[in-house]
């Protein structure tokens, strides 16, 4: 980017666009910046690197070499895991570059996997899984701290998700409670990032890798009470836009904030599947409430009123945004639905129809064409789904479709339009304010 | 100010990296005290052939004795069985009982696993918890092979684990087909 900007400069000094003077001048600036790109380019490749060399000894490893003795094989198992921890605490007496500590770090999280392994494989312990992920994961927690690693707290909220799915979805699975210790354990690490550099990449790849994580596993907490499932993913979601909206991450690009942009694109997956009428009638059997589950699910919806509450007082709820308050309506719905199956289908119907237009209206006011064509795909998904399961005869559902898909052409050109009067009006501005100065000097 | 803070960090790497070292070498110190102190019982059982990503190759290992009449009726999925044993005439292990708890007996016992008890409430199935062996890759599955070609002939309970037990923890040992070492008969 810098170097393309410097190269221009001769052809912009040469038509007299700038002179002489502010090429060199610019030209100084850049090259005074520090330029942390190659740095950082090695600390990806040095990161990678490890983790291929840890992967690689794991598979060796694994091989199972039967021609050594026990001794020999024990040697094996530690020794990895030894070089792994000198070379750690030699980037650290030494105060090495950040570069080392991820790259040691990254490798040290796998020699230990790869320890424990071994050993588990020289006396065949049989040990499920999921117990040696998580002896595994918490081991390593405290190098994430230590080091400073994004490396390590990368590989510590994908290890976790990988045990919460091994120990809840698995064939008699229970709640992976630990997982969300797990969680926890990152947490602090997360908010420091979040403080210190909240528009760094790093900080974006947790923004999407956080909530996906939550979104794997909420499923493996209500293994037993799967009727749940359904709420508590529209309460997760709900909790997700939301924050998603908080003051911290509302500044951000749509592509830097998971949160907003799952929040709010699970919410309508869902609430298009609940449009069906089957999903009501699996709420129709539920007959009591209790458990861990129910407390589970509780706690949630508690967690996302009290975020919206906070937004409200923080005054950044937009009123007509029916995104916000959708997991409450839906959570009334559900009890609604409890005892019928028709009015909640209709009315969920009816909601995704306003959270189309809703997101229309987003787009239009924000001048936002992402947004805008979002809404419109909400709205002809939901008319796409029921097809599926009215009699509407053809020629509605033909017109239909020609209305939505002039839709489409109408709010794309009006607001195109309307994009390029303000672009002229603001150069219009721009030249009467020149003038002014002009005059005024 | 910066060097005794890194000399902080460092202090804690050391305690983590003791951390790092402790729970492989205890489970060797664990499985070595069984290995020395233990008694060893001989399972009939017979070889399948998966694998599991990180730990490398192994042999499942089925064995004969899986299953019980319990006294108890109400179990659970998953619940621990604690499963009695005795050596037979031959050497063989021979279970005794089963229980949901610790009985108060002369008796070695493993603690295995509920599989089901679907098909009659007094009648357990359970999981002995020694059934992995691990081998060198490209033995497991001729292992399995060489298990069904023993099998066939004329001695019957040919292959068997050789496993130690201690105070209810078990440590499988070795695998024997015709009395060798599972490893070195498929090599033959």
């Amino acid at each position: 980017m810098n170097s393309k900007l410097i190269k221009e400069l001769p052809e912009l000094v040469e038509n007299q666009v700038i002179s002489q003077d502010i090429a060199n001048t610019i030209e100084r600036y850049y090259q005074s910046k520090p330029s942390d790109n190659p740095n950082r380019l090695f600390t990806v490749f040095g990161v990678l690197g490890s983790i291929l060399v840890g992967l690689g000894i794991t598979l060796i490893l694994a091989h199972n070499w039967d021609n050594f003795s026990k001794t020999i094989k024990t040697l094996f198992a530690f020794t990895p895991l030894v070089i792994g921890q000198i070379v750690v605490a030699f980037s650290i007496l030494k105060n090495k570059s950040q570069t080392w500590k991820e790259a040691s770090g990254a490798f040290l999280f796998f020699a230990v996997g790869a320890s424990i392994a071994m050993v588990s494989q020289i006396y065949n312990i049989p040990g499920n899984f999921a117990n040696y992920m998580l002896v595994w994961i918490l081991l390593c927690v405290p190098l994430i701290y230590l080091l400073k690693s994004n490396a390590l707290a990368l590989l510590h909220i994908i290890y976790a998700t990988i045990y919460a799915c091994n120990y809840g979805y698995a064939y008699g699975g229970k709640a992976p409670w630990l997982f969300l210790v797990l969680s926890l354990l990152l947490f602090p690490y997360y908010i420091k990032l979040l403080r210190s550099r909240p528009k760094a990449n790093i900080t974006s790849v947790f923004n999407w890798l956080l909530p996906l994580s939550l979104i794997i596993t909420l499923g493996s907490f209500l293994i037993k009470f799967e009727e749940l499932i359904f709420l508590s993913y529209i309460i997760l979601f709900g909790l997700f836009y939301n924050l998603g909206k908080l003051p911290k991450f509302d500044n951000l690009k749509l592509r830097q904030n998971g949160y907003l942009v799952l929040g709010s694109f699970g919410t309508v997956v869902l609430l298009l599947i609940a449009s069906f009428r089957w999903i009501w009638d699996d709420v129709l059997e539920i007959v009591s409430f209790s458990g861990k589950e129910t407390t589970a699910v509780l706690v949630l919806l508690i967690l996302a009123v009290f975020v919206l509450v906070y937004l409200f007082l923080k005054k950044r709820v937009d009123k007509f945004n029916l995104f916000h308050f959708i997991f409450i309506i839906m959570s009334l719905l559900f009890f609604v639905g409890l005892s019928n199956d028709i009015a909640p289908t209709i009315i969920t119907n009816i909601l995704l129809l306003i959270l189309g237009i809703n997101a229309i209206k987003i787009g239009i006011d924000k001048m936002h064409f992402g947004v805008l064509n979002y809404g419109l795909v909400i709205i002809t998904a939901l008319i796409f789904c029921r097809f599926f399961d009215t009699n509407m005869s053809f020629v509605i559902r033909g017109l239909l479709f020609v209305f939505v898909g002039v839709g489409f052409f109408v709010t794309n050109y009006v607001m195109l339009k309307k994009q390029k009067s303000k672009d002229l009006n603001d150069e219009i501005l721009a030249q009467v304010q020149q003038d002014e100065n002009n005059i005024l000097k | 100010m910066k060097n005794i803070k890194s000399k902080y960090v460092f202090l804690l790497f050391i305690v983590i990296a003791v951390a790092q070292l402790f729970v492989p070498a205890q489970m060797i110190f664990g499985q070595e005290e069984i290995l020395t102190k233990g008694k060893a019982y001989k399972f009939k059982t017979q070889p399948i052939d998966p694998s599991d990503p990180y730990r490398g190759k192994y042999i499942t290992l089925r064995y004969d004795m899986n299953s019980a009449v319990s006294n108890d009726s109400i179990w659970e999925r998953k619940q621990e069985v604690y499963v009695y044993i005795k050596e037979d005439s031959l050497g063989f292990a021979e279970l005794v009982e089963v229980s949901k708890a610790p009985i108060n007996t002369e008796n070695d016992f493993v603690i295995a696993e509920l599989r089901s008890n679907y098909s009659n409430p007094h009648k357990v199935f359970f999981n002995l918890p020694f059934d992995r062996f691990y081998m060198e890759e490209s033995k497991a599955k001729p292992a399995e092979d060489a298990f069904r070609k023993a099998q066939r002939d004329a001695l019957p309970n040919n292959t068997y684990a050789l496993v130690y037990i201690k105070d209810g923890d078990a440590v499988l040992k070795d695998v024997l087909i015709n009395e060798i070492s599972i490893a070195d008969y498929v090599e033959e």
